[in-house]
């Protein structure tokens, strides 16, 4: 027996202190040199803030969508060809409709699991541009996009417009009736744009309104082009990150010059990665019990019919809100016409908005002179101006996308629907000029209030034997005494705290 | 030329204030008003001839019933004339006038509809669909309710108004048997879903008018409905075969009013809207909530 | 060559396990990892859940609870473990100055301007030339990419397939007869031929509505257009294509459902209402001897939307 043990023993120590791992490790970084930069890697520090948690929302409903995806990729016939539907459902039994469409309805009703991956893929994307525009949010309203971090708000704007607009052609995919009225105004869009609009209308689907190139095209796209480029700007936004680092709110022990947190291994990742189960997990439960995108509801596209109700997807909709409430103005002269009704709302409206976005750094540090180097971020209410700045535009885009749903309105609320158009013309002058001034005093308010938007500790109240009444701020949580410690470099080496004779180490638990 | 530039601001501010405020209301006097003008003046002149075969005409010539194996519509029995006409007196003199005429007894002339001649289908659809007698008759568009009289009623009333001057199209009875739900669901996209909406939820039209939702209507009412184009409903008659409008009917009873829903929760069919929503709310919510768990507080 | 100094310093200071830094945050370790303990196996249940309900073919209801429901309860308990078991914290690191020395930066400088520069330099002319040679060089890579694409609009927008003589059909192909419609009727229709092609359906769709004659109200130049109240016009609205199939015949209007134009239908569809510029132009009509419904020619503009050739 003392044999057996003394081999096992001698075994392990032969192995070094370390075991297999340090093994590994030995041999890996005598070929590839990993030890430092590996070790510098798993030392990185994160901060916890949970606003700093919306970005990582983005980034896993995007694993979510590309996993989903590959799994639609396989069923889905990108083609415009007419067949007969001979399905499981019988109101399209012998209709006549395109590959696309009808690969779809199978996608839904023939192949397991098939309808499953179908939403969440859908609710992965509304998603996915919802914690953009809000982790967005979050960056703008804090300044983190302040030098050093312009180059990453200019690559993080780019991958929202790209999954706005990867969005809208993964729906218009299965070629169904409302997705295909989308497509047919995409198309009037890039017609009405002066001088080479119908160039770009016909060389961008193949031809005049629909053709048969349209779904091929917008498959590739989809699947290939527009993902593999938000792959890698998502990862330049990563590589920004890490290599400049997070940037974090004011606190004890934070300067410009440090980051606090907790450590990449194991506390971070082991947080992330659980982020990003609880994302697939909500995106998986969304997918089974809200049905999105019924398109055996809604037929295959068809160029004569249309449905009443039909808005695009929630991130289009400021644009068809736009659309809805521009006055009927072309101009007509000289031989051409430009639609100003549609290249106005659908062209140089998002261009100003994001040509504004993607020039804010650059105004912002002309406006208030400030050139220098920004880790920490600002509280909000702070920068009253910016705050009400972003505050205005945002209701502006509000406004807008309420404006999208103007016949839905007046049809919920019994109004007039040229009444409730006109209301939205005014609302969306009236409402972002007065949101700019309410804003601004309202972030004057909070940088009065001490303590505002701070975590508030109770105060106990105890009654001593002789009637005084004694108030202190209550013990705090273990959770709390964080923040009471002071933050520490990462250790390099943990040393145990007590070892028995035959090298069993116990810690404590 | 010195211009005042402070009365020039001033001018510029009341012109602007001036189209904030004249928009709104130009908008619900204009167009509402040119509504009311024609609102009731719905011309019969050839409301539509039967179609299909099997025509029954009684002794006097005058047509029973016709049909197929699709749709049988037939008149409502003579002998409720005389039910009918109290149940006129009693529910709809008021407005339509004591000869159906649309001249009420103080006179005004045109502002109710001019009953004679409408056809039997006409009066059941309004009446069994609960929107006669009209709760508020000054309403842009009557609203459906639970019928006030039942279908033995309204068709004696049908009878009756009939009999003034006997009209097509007769009451309808389709028979879903026969139709093909595939069928229906083509022609309902191209015909109904631009007013109706492809689930057939209904929405806002023109000046307070709206499609009504297709959720609560009977088999005939539809028929009835797709025959003689009530209120501003486009009526189909011989472009449409009575083949075509069962399939309609089936698609509508079954489909739209029994969606099979296998993504989970319909979120009331109002589409892209409604999952705006609730992917927002409930999905970047949720997870921005879910992440103010996980993260710090400062 | 000087010795760089690593970029981030790594710390080399030890603590001992006991190191308040690297104690959980839980006060209750034991009955949080009892906590977690069961999130896993929840976990691990719902997946051996999804796993059968995947080989029963169940609704995709239950593959959708079991499958994200066992992902929720993963990440709970692995967000929990790392919240509140794993070393508390906080640790810190210094962030290390990101740029060069002045030296390093005009030494890459240098590398560009002098070193490379310097070549162009000596080599004018050669480095005209290459660079034009690779501005060509985008241009053919570029110019069949883009140019293959489609073909050239020319004339496409400006006509449809109506011709004079042209029967109304309706998308089954029957041919409208002028007793197939009521007072208050629509149909939509298209040139006979045409109603299963593409364009038929995307550029010739029309519609026809009849109203009483004493509505109707004749515009110059269109008198003979719509016979006995008989009207057609082009279904593609003219704001942004959309089909304008929204018919009502009290208000005598055709609304569009995309972005509610509306379009009065007694008076050439001028817009009265909403984003479209231009009235929806109109197919002039006759009706032939035997009671068909024909058109007289072709739309007398382009339908649809505004472009810039549009004159």
């Amino acid at each position: 027996m003392s044999e057996a043990v003394a081999t096992k023993r001698a075994k392990r120590e032969a192995l070094g202190p370390y075991g297999r791992v340090g093994n590994v490790i030995n041999e890996l970084d005598e070929r590839l040199g990993i030890a430092k930069g590996g070790r510098t890697f798993l030392d990185k520090i994160f901060p916890d803030h949970w606003s700093f948690m919306l970005g990582e929302i983005a980034l896993y409903s995007f694993v979510v969508l590309l996993a989903t995806g590959v799994f639609l990729t396989f069923y889905y016939i990108p083609s415009s060809a007419i067949v007969t539907y001979h399905g499981s459902y019988l109101p399209l039994q012998g209709q006549h409709v395109t590959q696309a469409y009808a690969s779809s309805v199978d996608l839904s009703f023939g192949v397991r699991a098939g309808l499953l991956m179908r939403q969440m893929h859908h609710w992965a994307c509304d998603i996915f541009v919802g914690s953009i525009v809000v982790h967005m949010a979050r960056v703008f309203f804090t300044g983190a996009f302040r030098k050093p971090r312009e180059a990453n708000w200019t690559v993080g704007l780019t991958l929202l417009i790209l999954a706005i607009g990867n969005g809208f052609l993964g729906y218009s995919l299965p070629d169904d009736l409302v997705s295909g009225t989308g497509l047919r105004i995409a198309y009037s869009i890039m017609e009405s744009i002066p001088l080479v609009g119908t160039y770009l209308a016909f060389f961008v689907f193949g031809g005049n309104f629909p053709g048969t190139s349209m779904i091929p095209r917008f498959f590739v796209l989809h699947v290939l082009v527009i993902p593999l480029i938000i792959l890698g700007l998502v990862g330049a936004h990563l590589f920004l990150l890490v290599r400049q680092k997070h940037t974090q709110f004011h606190g004890p022990g934070r300067t410009e010059n440090n980051v606090v947190g907790s450590p990449m291994f194991p506390v971070f990742m082991a947080k992330t990665t659980g982020f990003l189960f609880l994302v697939a997990g909500v995106i998986g439960l969304l997918g089974a019990f809200a049905q999105i995108n019924p398109i055996w509801q809604f037929g295959p596209y068809d160029a004569a019919r249309i449905s009443y109700a039909v808005q695009p997807d929630w991130y289009m909709g400021f644009l068809d809100g736009a659309l809805r409430i521009f006055p009927a103005w072309s101009f007509h002269s000289f031989g051409h016409t430009i639609p100003l009704e549609v290249t106005i709302p659908a062209v140089v409206l998002p261009g100003i908005i994001f040509n504004l976005a993607f020039a804010w750094p650059a105004l912002e540090r002309k406006l208030t002179g400030d050139n220098a180097m920004h880790h920490l971020l600002d509280r909000p209410s702070f920068r009253p101006k910016r705050t009400a700045a972003g505050a205005a535009v945002l209701a502006f885009l509000i406004i807008l996308f309420i404006g999208s749903s103007t016949d839905v309105i007046a049809n919920f609320m019994h109004l007039s629907l040229n009444s409730v158009l006109w209301g939205m013309r005014v609302l969306t002058f009236v409402v972002p000029i007065i949101t700019y001034p309410i804003a601004y005093y309202l972030a004057k308010e909070m940088q009065r209030a001490p303590g505002a938007g701070k975590r508030k500790t109770a105060n106990v109240v105890t009654r001593s034997a002789t009637g005084e009444y004694i108030a202190e701020a209550a013990p705090a949580y273990a959770e709390d005494v964080h923040h009471e410690l002071e933050a520490t470099p990462v250790p390099t080496f943990i040393e145990p705290e007590q070892s028995s004779d035959n090298g069993v180490r116990t810690a404590p638990r | 030329m010195i211009v005042n530039s402070s009365a020039l601001k001033r001018s510029a501010a009341f012109m602007f204030l001036l189209v904030l405020v004249a928009g709104p209301v130009l908008v619900f006097l204009g167009p509402a008003n040119a509504a009311s003008h024609s609102a009731y003046q719905t011309s019969r002149k050839n409301a539509g001839t039967p179609n299909s075969s099997q025509v029954v005409r009684d002794s006097s010539g005058q047509i029973i019933s016709y049909g197929n194996n699709s749709i049988t519509y037939t008149a409502p029995s003579a002998a409720l004339e005389q039910l009918g006409h109290a149940l006129y007196l009693q529910n709809c003199a008021t407005c339509h006038g004591d000869k159906a005429n649309g001249v009420p007894a103080d006179g005004t002339s045109g502002a109710y509809p001019n009953l004679i001649g409408v056809g039997p289908a006409t009066v059941d659809f309004w009446i069994e669909s609960g929107r006669m007698p009209a709760a508020d008759p000054r309403s842009v568009q009557a609203a459906r309710h639970v019928a006030r009289l039942n279908h033995k009623q309204a068709l004696a009333v049908a009878a009756w108004v009939n009999s003034l001057s006997p009209s097509l199209p007769l009451v309808p009875t389709p028979h879903l048997n026969h139709a093909n739900v595939s069928d229906g669901a083509a022609l309902f996209a191209l015909n109904c879903a631009a007013c109706h909406t492809i689930e057939g939820s209904g929405d806002a039209l023109a000046a307070s008018t709206y499609a009504p939702s297709l959720r609560n209507i009977p088999a005939f009412q539809v028929v009835e409905a797709i025959r003689t184009g009530p209120g501003n409903m486009p009526r189909f008659t011989g472009n449409l075969s009575d083949k075509q409008v069962n399939d309609i009917v089936k698609y509508v009873t079954t489909e739209i009013q029994h969606p099979n829903n296998p993504g989970g929760f319909g979120l009331g069919g109002l589409g892209p809207v409604a999952e705006g929503f609730v992917g927002l709310a409930l999905g970047v919510g949720l997870l921005a909530l879910l992440g103010y768990w996980v993260g710090e507080r400062d | 060559m000087s010795e760089k100094t690593s970029r981030t310093p790594v710390s080399l200071q030890s603590v001992r396990e006991s190191d308040p830094h690297l104690q959980p945050a839980a006060k209750n370790p034991i009955v949080v990892e009892r906590v977690i303990a069961l999130n896993f196996i929840a976990a691990m249940l719902s997946f051996v859940g999804f796993l059968w309900a995947y080989i029963v073919n169940a609704q995709a209801w239950k593959l959708g609870a079991t499958f994200g429901g066992g992902m929720t309860f993963l990440g709970i308990g692995l967000i929990a473990w790392g919240k509140y078991l794993m070393p508390r914290g906080p640790f810190v690191e210094e962030r290390h100055i990101l740029s060069s020395t002045q030296d390093e930066r005009n030494a890459m400088s240098d590398a560009i301007v002098k070193r490379g520069g310097g070549v162009i330099q000596r080599r004018k002319f050669l480095g005209g030339l290459l660079g034009g040679s690779m501005a060509l060089v985008g241009a053919a890579s570029i110019w069949p990419l883009l140019r293959s694409l489609g073909p050239l609009p020319k004339g496409t927008l400006f006509h449809t397939d109506w011709r004079k003589g042209s029967y109304a059909v309706d998308q089954s192909g029957r041919r409208i007869h002028k007793n197939d419609l009521a007072v208050g009727s629509i149909v939509t229709v298209f040139p006979e031929g045409k109603q299963n092609t593409d364009n038929g359906q995307a550029v010739d769709q029309t519609v026809i509505i009849r109203i009483s004659n004493e509505d109707y109200t004749t515009q110059k130049g269109r008198e003979s257009w719509a016979p006995h109240g008989y009207v057609a016009y082009s279904k593609l609205c003219t704001h942004l294509g959309c089909p304008v199939g929204l018919y009502e015949q009290q208000l005598q209007l055709l609304v569009c459902p995309c972005h509610q134009s509306m379009f009065d239908v007694t008076n050439g569809a001028l817009p009265n209402f909403g984003p479209a510029p231009r009235p929806l132009p109109q197919l002039p009509l006759y009706i032939d001897a035997n009671g068909y419904i024909r058109a007289q020619s072709d739309f007398h503009e382009p339908v649809g939307p505004g472009f810039w050739e549009r004159s």
